[in-house]
């Protein structure tokens, strides 16, 4: 679990997909987010299907990860369909049982929502599955510098993400460490009324809290010794490069896109 | 006991840090089911945090915390509730409350900064609560209506009946949140 903290939901590796600039990805979904809505019939999102198995055929991604994310929106997924299927009041009647009607209309915007749905949490999942979260936020802050201008942080960002990647772990031990230290004293927290099980997550919380300020003021203490002075004049390690691919990669979307609007109705 | 000179960059550098810290513990608040189940059903405290990051760290910081909180797990780093992350957030009907609680950590900082006492913390906590339900609820029906096209059937009424399930727990937590923010000020500002 630890692992999984630290690095989210990224799976290394070297296909494709991993390859690009995470700033043409993070471009690439945002637009492809607008793009899925051109879809309006049956061939469109046949496409628009098509195209999304072709990107997870090229980042090489394991189908197991991908339906592993789709398991928290399952249940949205199943109910999205299941309220167009009984509310839907249009076209044919094809099935009914007893007051339960289920029209044609119903079920054909029950699969073409159900696939919108599926196509973008397949699309923002691989971005999060082929990038590493550093990539994402030194990718975001690259995008972001235009706001500079209207005062976003964005420098800032980028170091607090590092930070709180370091906090995570740190904090997820301390909990359970103050956990395991209040059931040895007695305090009992899965048993009992609500009331009393709430008073006992009082001296979980407390101890948390305190450790964690102290270890922030600890930190905040350390980082000015060492002569951090916020973003200016800061060189960087990791240096990001636009490639041949990443711009292809964009007109390959756009030119998809206007495929879709060739074959909507 | 150390004396520290508080500079204005020490001040900064810290806000910075506060920031980063809080993001954290919302993780640890939205999965905290994880280390205790409450009567079987695995809960969040994300609000109770939520409210905690306005009381402690005031309007603004906290405000910022919960904006980087959503950023960070539209990156993809897990932290919100099951362990999930991820842009495919953004269309979760659910997106609402997490934006909710960047308002609503504005909200209860600027009163309980107004009013410092036991009463001004617990009524601060319950504003939050109000403003988390009423911009989560109508962000859930809208994200039904954009995202999924929803039917007329799926009505207003439907959308505040589901949320009804968790109110009570909410209530007692939040009540519970305006008390121990009261009671934690004084320690953490120690540290501040």
């Amino acid at each position: 679990m630890m692992e999984k903290m630290i690095f989210g939901r990224y799976i290394p590796g070297d296909s494709f997909v991993h390859q690009l600039d995470p700033r043409a990805k993070i471009l690439f979904v945002f637009l492809f987010i607008a793009v899925v809505f051109i879809a309006n019939n049956a061939v469109t999102y046949a496409l628009l299907l098509a195209f999304t198995l072709l990107v997870i055929v090229l980042s090489k991604i394991r189908l197991y990860f991908l339906i592993n994310g789709l398991k928290p929106v399952l249940i949205l997924l199943i109910f999205t369909f299941l309220l167009h299927i009984f509310f839907t009041r249009e076209g044919d009647v094809l099935l009914e049982i007893g007051f339960i009607e289920v029209y044609e209309e119903g079920l054909r915007q029950g699969i073409f929502i159900s696939i919108r749905f599926l196509v973008l949490v397949f699309i923002t999942s691989i971005l999060t599955l082929t990038t590493s979260p550093i990539s994402i936020t030194d990718g975001t802050e690259v995008l972001l510098h235009p706001f500079k201008r209207l005062k976003l942080p964005v420098h800032e960002l980028a170091l607090m993400m590092s930070i709180s990647l370091r906090f995570i772990p740190t904090l997820m031990d301390e909990t359970g460490k103050i956990l395991k230290a209040q059931t040895a004293r007695g305090s009992d927290i899965s048993s009992g009324p609500l009331k009393e099980r709430l008073r006992a997550v009082t001296p979980l919380l407390i101890p948390l809290f305190v450790s964690a300020f102290k270890r922030a003021e600890d930190l905040a203490t350390a980082m000015e010794v060492r002569g951090y002075r916020g973003g200016e004049g800061r060189t960087r390690y990791r240096q990001l490069e636009w490639a041949g691919r990443d711009t292809a990669v964009l007109l390959v979307l756009a030119v998809f896109a206007g495929l879709l609007w060739y074959f909507r109705t | 006991m150390t004396t520290t000179v508080k500079t204005e960059r020490h001040s900064q550098t810290l806000k910075l840090v506060h920031i980063a810290m809080f993001s954290a513990l919302m993780m640890i608040g939205a999965n905290i089911s994880s280390y205790l189940v409450i009567g079987g059903v695995p809960i969040t405290l994300q609000t109770f945090f939520a409210i905690l990051a306005g009381l402690l760290l005031g309007s603004r910081t906290g405000a910022a915390a919960m904006a980087f909180y959503a950023f960070i797990g539209l990156a993809g780093l897990p932290v919100f509730a099951q362990f999930s992350g991820g842009l495919d957030t953004l269309i979760s009907p659910t997106f609402g409350f997490i934006v909710s609680f960047i308002i609503l950590a504005y909200a209860t900082g600027k009163i309980a900064e107004r009013f410092p006492t036991v009463i001004g913390f617990v009524a601060a906590a319950l504003v939050g609560l109000i403003i988390n339900y009423g911009f989560g609820t109508n962000w859930m029906y809208a994200a039904y209506r954009f995202w999924f096209a929803a039917p007329e059937g799926f009505t207003y009424e439907m959308a505040w009946a589901w949320m009804a399930v968790p109110f009570p727990k909410d209530l007692i937590l939040t009540v519970a949140a305006g008390i121990f923010g009261y009671r934690l000020k004084p320690i953490v500002s120690k540290y501040m």
